[in-house]
């Protein structure tokens, strides 16, 4: 195979590497808002979190499939303290208070990473299992990054067959289209929306975890990918899976071949789309309601 | 709808009157805090002319207020211009930006203003950031103070420039409150109530909407200038997004839509991180905790709650003695 | 926790020691100008650490207040927190600065009040260049001191074609065009050079594909703290180590950090201005006392920090008294310390040290060493148009 092949297969599973850790990201805050209609700026310290847990766990337990398990959970756990003390509260608050408590937590939670791990940058190995590199249309790629694309597509078909063919996902859409009509067909829709935000919390711990063997740990890292994280949801629309699964893609690729061919204006690149998106089309491009 | 009752007035002239005798008595680092508070309170009410009054929501202050700098500083070290002309540019440059932002974001609202604004900010914190010859994350050194020996005042003294900086404060803010007062900022507020009602009656709201955000820019711009005499650097961080968060953490915890809230939350802010950075370097925590508090709080920030309960206390003196009064009868 | 635990003692001895003005006689007065926050506090504490231990080890903490201000990484706070030091605190002389942009904002301030500053780590080059000043005495490195030898060094080991990476800010550019002039001096040819954005890249695999496909004999790249460790974890994973070697900045493995590298940092030859193995009399006594006092071995942030107390006592003890004395008297310092000969440089300012080109190897217990590889003696900078010499 010609070495401009292997370039552009390569720099194509990079692309996708990214847009799956994009999208495990973004899918628990689109979700949260289409269905609460809230905006939890915190989700970035819930995934940062995730992958402080997974590395301690990972470390006293010597396993990185333990920590992959047991990390979400633990940042489950700190999303239900959130809903039952702060969230649940400000459901019907209106965007600013929404945004100004959450804000407030990335405060916290910036300082809680510093006074439980220390300021200096952890890493974590891949499990051995997914060390070194493998082969796969013609080019060698690193195994871990091939696993999170895996992670990524599994995550992805389990949410749409989820959300198109199943009853909770039915209970979902309705609720995402009108949670008062929801309510009136006799859905729990309380208890929907608490199912609801311990997945989306779930989801951010589990892109924590399976982030650091790349990314490292950083008590900054999230707020680094919030950014990011806000311009593929806003991209796809606010509330849609489907929007997600899109934003993220754009996102993933625009930062990868702009880091290719347009190194440099790239970044600017990015959020003059968001900007275009929020002016001409605030729905995004897959808007959540039909 | 604003208005300027006692109460605000009173708060305002002991706010100042405060400021200006912890400026003359303290220490240099006294005068420093002013400087600060008084150069923030300027951003938050000019954040709190949109926020509070027109639903605008915007987290690009912070740029608007660093392109100020930058104009300011560019002009002085870039082009060797004076220093009054920088600050004409300065100026300029922030009524431009926030025109612009204020024109394309109009027509969204609630959260996606929010992000709307936000984006345009980093848009311009990411351009300077990677501007080589603005210095990059380097900042530029060599920004000069206005020099206004001539009406016999040395800028380059702290006492006078913390004097200067309140004296620019008291103007911002009574520029502020006669633009609300006005037919304009009646009809800004009307927008705040009822978007919808407004277009109905045949009002433009969108240029109502860009030309309030382009004033709050001008006032964003004055804080900025000063900003930029201040440290006399300008830097791209002035710029990044999480400025514009902390000026909105201002506005909610003085109280949103009270004018002179905001300038009192410039102050709690900047004495508690000061007071908290004494005994810990995590003061991020502290400061988290507090904003969440005054959100649960009801948001009406610690000047809006005063007002809020004096209303509701003499709200029932009055009708107390309105039932008495019927008893009498 | 332990981190916590030192900040702690330090708040506390800061308080006693600031508490006690004015019992003792002649006091130096320290402002001491660090991150205590922000994405450099750890590199802060460590510098502190060093200077309270050079202190501490001649027994003379309480010939010195120090005053302690938090700069985090914005180089307006750090203006504001050292004109507090010099107008208020009226302190002798200010040391720290980590970052560049905040010793850019302060070298007109400490110009014109004639405070001397005492540079612990900051390596912007323009400082004991083109704006060099009288006040401004740097005992830690430059940006280009660090990498001049490298392109040379490279060249003699016979690689011919060298890819760079770092990232797009001052220090990054100042580190990479240093190396490429020395590099392409010595007769080598760069084969393609990228600068990521700062702080806004995370994953470096697009960068690295582009190295790859240039087909370079070696990478040289500039990246410090998280950045670092990502970036040497990642090109370890695409299989680039064994293909194609990298070499960096010093920083890029860090004693500091270079455990969360893991087994990625092994193999990657770096030049830096100290690495903890250089086996000299005074370091390993150093190293020794150091880990006794703060059980972790010392970084080269810990030494500047430390030849930071060096050079303050012994221009006290050459009778320097107050900041003038204290401007003339700190660099005629020289002294043979834990990183080798040290002295001053007359034409800059700039301290003239040895670089030490070292390669991170397994320590056989599951940890990780440095190996000095070569040493490059009494590396100078060029005057870069600053003008004290004449």
């Amino acid at each position: 195979m010609s070495g401009s092949a292997v370039f552009w297969i390569t720099q194509l599973l990079n692309a996708l590497q990214y847009s799956m850790l994009l999208f495990l990201l973004s899918i628990g805050l689109t979700v949260i808002f289409g269905l609460l209609h809230f905006v939890n700026l915190a989700h970035g310290a819930l995934y940062a979190m995730g992958a402080y847990i997974g590395i301690s766990l990972a470390l006293r337990t010597g396993s990185y499939w333990v920590a992959l398990v047991l990390a979400p959970v633990a940042v489950t756990l700190i999303g239900v303290v959130l809903y039952l003390l702060l969230i649940r509260r400000l459901r019907h608050a209106g965007p600013l208070s929404q945004v100004l408590v959450t804000f407030g937590l990335i405060f916290v939670f910036l300082d809680v990473i510093r006074i439980l791990w220390g300021d200096i940058a952890l890493g974590m190995d891949p499990p051995a299992a997914l060390r070194g590199m493998t082969s796969i249309f013609g080019v060698r790629y690193p195994t871990y990054r091939l696993f999170i694309i895996g992670m990524g597509i599994l995550i992805m078909v389990v949410l749409l067959v989820t959300l198109a063919r199943s009853q909770i996902g039915a209970m979902i859409r309705a609720g995402v289209e009108n949670d008062q009509m929801a309510a009136c067909l006799g859905i729990n829709v309380e208890r929907l929306f608490f199912a609801v935000f311990c997945l989306g919390c779930a989801l951010a711990g589990l892109a924590g975890v399976v982030a650091v063997p790349v990314l490292s740990a950083t008590p900054g890292m999230g707020t680094d990918i919030l950014i990011p994280a806000l311009i593929v949801v806003v991209i796809g629309g606010l509330g849609s899976l489907h929007g997600a699964i899109l934003g993220s893609f754009i996102v993933g690729f625009m930062a990868t071949i702009g880091a290719v061919l347009l190194p440099g204006i790239n970044s600017v690149l990015i959020f003059a789309a968001l900007a275009a998106i929020l002016v001409f089309r605030p729905q995004g491009l897959i808007p959540a309601r039909g | 709808m604003f208005r300027q009752t006692p109460i605000r007035t009173g708060a305002g002239i002991a706010l100042i009157a405060g400021l200006a005798i912890h400026a003359s008595r303290g220490g240099y680092f006294d005068r420093e805090i002013v400087i600060e508070i008084a150069i923030l309170a300027m951003l938050a009410i000019s954040l709190d002319i949109v926020a509070g009054f027109g639903r605008m929501i915007s987290l690009c202050h912070g740029a608007i207020f660093g392109l100020a700098a930058y104009g300011y500083g560019t002009a002085i070290v870039k082009f060797g211009l004076p220093p009054s002309t920088g600050l004409v540019i300065g100026i300029a440059l922030a009524i431009a930006f926030g025109a612009l932002v204020g024109a394309i974001c109009a027509g969204t609202v609630g959260i996606f203003y929010i992000m709307a604004t936000l984006a345009f900010g980093q848009i311009a914190y990411v351009l300077i950031f990677e501007s080589r010859w603005l210095g990059g994350d380097d900042g530029m050194t060599g920004v000069r103070r206005m020099d206004l020996s001539l009406i016999g005042l040395n800028m380059r003294d702290s006492l006078t420039f913390a004097l200067v900086c309140l004296a620019v404060l008291v103007l911002v803010y009574i520029a502020a409150a006669v633009v609300l007062r006005s037919s304009f900022g009646r009809t800004l507020s009307g927008i705040h109530a009822n978007e919808a009602r407004m277009r109905a009656v045949g009002i433009n709201t969108r240029m109502h909407k860009t030309a309030a955000f382009a004033f709050s820019a001008a006032l964003a711009g004055i804080a900025g200038v000063l900003k930029a005499q201040h440290t006399m650097f300008v830097s791209p961080e002035l710029l990044f997004w999480t400025l514009s968060g902390e000026v909105l953490i201002i506005v909610i915890l003085g109280g949103i839509g009270t004018l002179i809230g905001p300038a009192i939350g410039a102050t709690l802010l900047v004495l508690l991180k000061h007071e908290v950075s004494h005994y810990t370097v995590y003061w991020h925590v502290v400061v988290g905790a507090v904003l969440i508090l005054a959100v649960l709080a009801g948001g009406r920030g610690l000047f809006g709650e005063f007002e809020y309960r004096l209303a509701r206390w003499r709200a029932r003196r009055r009708a107390r003695r309105g039932t008495g009064g019927a008893a009498d009868a | 926790m332990q981190s916590i635990h030192g900040k702690v003692l330090a708040a506390v001895a800061a308080v006693t020691i600031v508490g006690g003005v004015g019992a003792a006689g002649a006091q130096t007065k320290v402002g001491v100008l660090l991150p205590y926050s922000g994405v450099f506090a750890a590199l802060g504490q460590e510098i502190d650490d060093g200077f309270v231990f050079a202190l501490e080890e001649a027994g003379r903490l309480d010939e010195f207040t120090l005053i302690r201000e938090d700069t985090e990484v914005r180089p307006p706070e750090g203006l504001a927190k050292a004109r507090k030091l010099v107008l208020q605190d009226e302190v002798d002389l200010i040391m720290g600065i980590v970052s560049s942009g905040v010793l850019a904002a302060l070298r007109d301030f400490v110009t014109d009040s004639e405070v001397p500053l005492l540079v612990a780590n900051a390596g912007e080059d323009s400082s004991t260049g083109e704006n060099c000043s009288p006040y401004v005495i740097r005992v830690s490195f430059s940006n280009s001191q660090v990498n001049r030898p490298m392109g040379q060094w490279l060249y003699d080991q016979g690689y011919r074609r060298v890819y760079t990476l770092a990232p797009d800010y001052a220090a990054g550019q100042q580190m990479i065009a240093t190396f490429r002039a020395g590099f392409e001096a010595a007769g080598g040819e760069i084969a393609g050079s990228e600068f990521t954005p700062f702080g806004r890249t995370q994953d470096y695999g697009p960068y690295i594909t582009n190295a790859r496909a240039a087909e370079p004999d070696a990478v040289f790249v500039f990246y410090a703290g998280s950045e670092a460790i990502a970036f040497v974890r990642q090109y370890d994973s695409f299989g680039m180590k064994e293909d194609i070697p990298l070499f960096g900045s010093g920083f890029l493995t860090s004693p500091l950090y270079v455990d969360a590298q893991g087994e990625a940092a092994i193999g990657v030859v770096a030049s830096l201005h100290y690495v903890p193995t250089i086996d000299t009399p005074e370091n390993n006594a150093f190293v020794e006392a150091f880990r006794a006092r703060f059980d972790r071995t010392p970084s080269e942030y810990a030494v500047q920090g430390y030849d930071a107390g060096q050079v303050l006592m012994r221009a006290l003890d050459a009778g320097a008294d107050d900041r003038a004395s204290l401007a003339r008297e700190m660099p005629r310092v020289s002294y043979t310390g834990p990183r080798g000969p040290l002295e001053i440089d007359p034409l800059t300012n700039n301290i003239i040290q040895n670089i030490y080109v070292y390669d991170t190897v397994s320590d056989g217990a599951g940890g990780l060493t440095q190996e000095v590889l070569d040493v490059i003696e009494r590396v100078q900078d060029e005057p870069m148009g600053c003008t004290l010499g004449q």
